[in-house]
């Protein structure tokens, strides 16, 4: 699993060592090297943002499914660099791991090996009150199956990261951005008697509940039809463009990579180089 | 905090209403027996002790077989013989003897029939047994002066009760083949099967029953200051010698009491083992609830902790739902309960046993103990799934379909 010698793409974060075709870039001295020309042209464009620590960092992350006498290898070793305000796509082909690789960014999940951490702080093996923190206030999550708890009403579903951050509720604020988003004679009812994009909209008005500075989407709009879809991908692109906050969707839909930041590329557990050019391949249209 | 989960348990509970009523009926059934117990216990008791002082304290009773074993002598149906009873009247102290027997005979009035109880036994003991020992005079009427009259004395229940219209002294009724005179109307004993029986002479009972000389059982009147114990053991003595009825009791007051007592203590430890297991039983069903409910929301699960829910956060959304099963078995339990002997007292109450229904022995105290224990058997039925389930990692839970 360990590799002796690494050299890390300093914008995608991937581990280029031994790659042919890399690209080469000086910069105030020090040289920098490159997995394609699409995170060359990030790099040149501001080259200073991206000598820090980024937001999330993933260092040889491996992630093993024990079931029994099979051991599948989902994630093989992904290094991956996540920048606070990028709106990034992960695309792949189904069962690529392209989910399970948003688990680990988002905390949902612990690596079987490697590191996560984020802004700088290994948080892998954190305590798992430290990880629910964390999840709490930094991430907002929107499945593709909106997951809001079937007994609770569409209110209660957007308070509830308040009840386990704060211990209580602000029903009445969450009440005016249901208003905003049109939603306000939906609040007392219970997900089955809402639609998908109705639900999927409080899905997201529950993952900004505490206000947090990432949001991560896997396949938000998978379940919906394409103009309730694109209702709900101006929702969440608009949080990135206007409140600036990091924006990370895994996706089968072109349309959506197109307007991405940053295209991060899974295939069999490993991410690709030259992730740019790799949107049209594995997207909707051609899996 | 505390409030945002009991509302969020609530609401979780009541989503899966029928499940949780279930399993709130598994408590509910054991308390119920608790308390049932409890509250009745205390006034069965005391019904029990004022009937055996109703009885008389100078009293010695008689009847076949062993005293440990009270129900085999009366299917055995032996009977001893009368003479063999008088004789004990030859005991110092001893002041009558009264034969006395019983059964089921058909009495007719005004057209309609009834099989009752009919005791026999000589009116010159059985007088003074009523007047004396235990206190009860004729309502109405006057006692038969003559042994070989017609004539027919009725328990007061009997006579008010048991026809549609109440039986008068003077007033003739049928009993089995012969017409008897009712000669008086008791006053109310106290006790349910002397107030709904007839009383006739011993002659007109063996002339009904064809029976010749014999009695099931017999009352010994004492004198006054005789040591009773002391006397019913010369009487053990002195029956022993006779053949009819190899195997005999003779019982003092004290001795009936001590009896009763120790078969009702015992009856009572029968019954809170039972109430004992069958809560055992409930904490086995809330347990059983909560693993299959922690199974099914383990998606749900998964969502709260990836919206930031910590474990201890999913573990005690979960213990406060087992805590609250219990809990509201408990009380709903004790509800029942009180209900359920209120009702029995009630009805022991219209049937002639006044004060079955008591809170004596079970006080609010009590209740507070029965609901800490309830509350507490949630919690523990809930911790071991509780804990499976805060542990989980996220997506773990959230791949579970």
């Amino acid at each position: 699993m360990e590799k002796t010698e690494q050299l890390l793409d300093p914008v995608c974060g991937m581990d280029i060592y031994g790659l042919p075709d890399v690209r080469h870039v000086t910069h105030a001295g020090k040289s920098y090297t490159f997995c394609g020309d699409g995170c060359e042209h990030r790099f040149k464009q501001t080259p200073d943002r991206f000598l820090g620590e980024p937001l999330i960092r993933l260092e040889n992350v491996w992630k093993v499914f024990d079931m029994g006498d099979t051991k599948t290898e989902v994630l093989r070793g992904i290094n991956l660099r996540i920048w606070e305000g990028d709106f990034t796509t992960v695309i792949g082909a189904s069962g690529s791991g392209k989910s399970t690789l948003l688990n680990m960014i988002g905390l949902l999940d612990r690596p079987t090996s490697g590191k996560v951490f984020f802004r700088g702080k290994d948080v892998s093996d954190a305590a798992d009150v430290d990880r629910a923190t964390l999840r709490s206030s930094a991430f907002g999550f929107v499945f593709q199956q909106y997951n809001l708890i079937p007994w609770l009403s569409a209110l209660e579903n957007a308070t509830l990261p308040l009840i386990f951050a704060k211990g209580d509720t602000d029903g009445v604020k969450m009440l005016k951005k249901f208003e905003e988003i049109g939603l306000k004679d939906r609040v007392a009812h219970r997900p089955t008697q809402l639609s998908g994009g109705e639900q999927q909209r409080t899905a997201i008005l529950r993952a900004l509940a505490n206000n947090p500075g990432v949001i991560l989407g896997d396949e938000p709009t998978g379940n919906l039809d394409s103009k309730t879809g694109n209702k709900i991908l101006e929702m969440l692109i608009g949080l990135n463009r206007d409140e600036k906050k990091t924006l990370i969707i895994v996706t089968h839909d072109a349309d959506i990579a197109e307007k991405a930041d940053e295209i991060v590329t899974v295939r069999d557990g490993e991410m690709l180089r030259d992730h740019h050019i790799h949107k049209r391949t594995y997207t909707e249209f051609n899996v | 905090m505390f409030k945002s989960f009991l509302l969020l348990t609530l609401k979780s509970i009541r989503y899966r209403s029928l499940r949780s009523w279930l399993t709130i009926l598994g408590i509910v059934i054991g308390i119920m027996l608790v308390v049932i117990i409890f509250s009745l216990s205390s006034g069965l008791e005391r019904a029990i002790s004022g009937l055996l002082q109703s009885f008389g304290s100078d009293l010695i009773y008689i009847f076949p077989g062993k005293e440990t074993n009270p129900v085999m002598s009366l299917v055995g149906g032996q009977k001893f013989k009368v003479d063999d009873l008088f004789a004990l009247e030859k005991i110092p102290g001893v002041k009558y003897v009264m034969p006395a027997d019983v059964a089921t005979l058909t009495v007719e009035f005004k057209g309609e029939k009834k099989s009752v109880m009919v005791h026999g036994a000589p009116w010159s003991g059985m007088r003074p047994i009523f007047e004396e020992s235990q206190g009860v005079k004729l309502e109405s009427g006057s006692w038969p002066l003559s042994e070989d009259t017609n004539e027919i004395v009725l328990g007061n229940l009997s006579a008010h009760k048991n026809f549609k219209s109440v039986v008068r002294a003077g007033d003739e009724v049928t009993v089995g083949s012969k017409r008897m005179r009712v000669a008086g109307v008791l006053g109310l004993i106290g006790a349910q099967d002397d107030d709904n029986s007839f009383y006739i002479s011993l002659n007109n009972f063996w002339m009904l029953t064809g029976s010749d000389r014999v009695a099931v059982t017999a009352i010994v009147k004492a004198n006054p200051d005789v040591n009773l114990d002391l006397l019913a053991r010369q009487i053990q003595f002195e029956l022993g010698k006779q053949q009819a009825v190899p195997d005999f009791s003779v019982l003092t007051p004290a001795k009936t009491s001590q009896l009763i007592g120790s078969v009702i203590s015992l009856v009572e430890l029968f019954l809170i083992v039972i109430a004992l297991i069958s809560l055992v039983v409930g904490a086995v069903g809330i347990m059983n609830t909560m693993y299959t409910s922690v199974l099914e929301r383990t998606k749900q699960i998964g969502i709260m902790k990836a919206i930031g829910a910590s474990s201890e956060n999913v573990l005690s959304l979960f213990l406060m739902e087992s805590g609250i099963i219990g809990l509201t078995g408990g009380l709903m339990g004790i509800l029942g309960g009180i209900l359920i002997s209120f009702l029995i007292g009630l009805g022991a109450g219209k049937l002639g046993t006044q004060g079955l229904f008591s809170f004596a022995s079970l006080d609010f105290y009590g209740f507070a103990v029965i609901l800490f224990v309830t509350f507490m058997t949630g919690i523990f039925a809930g911790l071991l799934p509780a804990r499976q389930a805060a542990k989980m990692e996220p997506a773990e839970a959230l791949r579970y379909e």
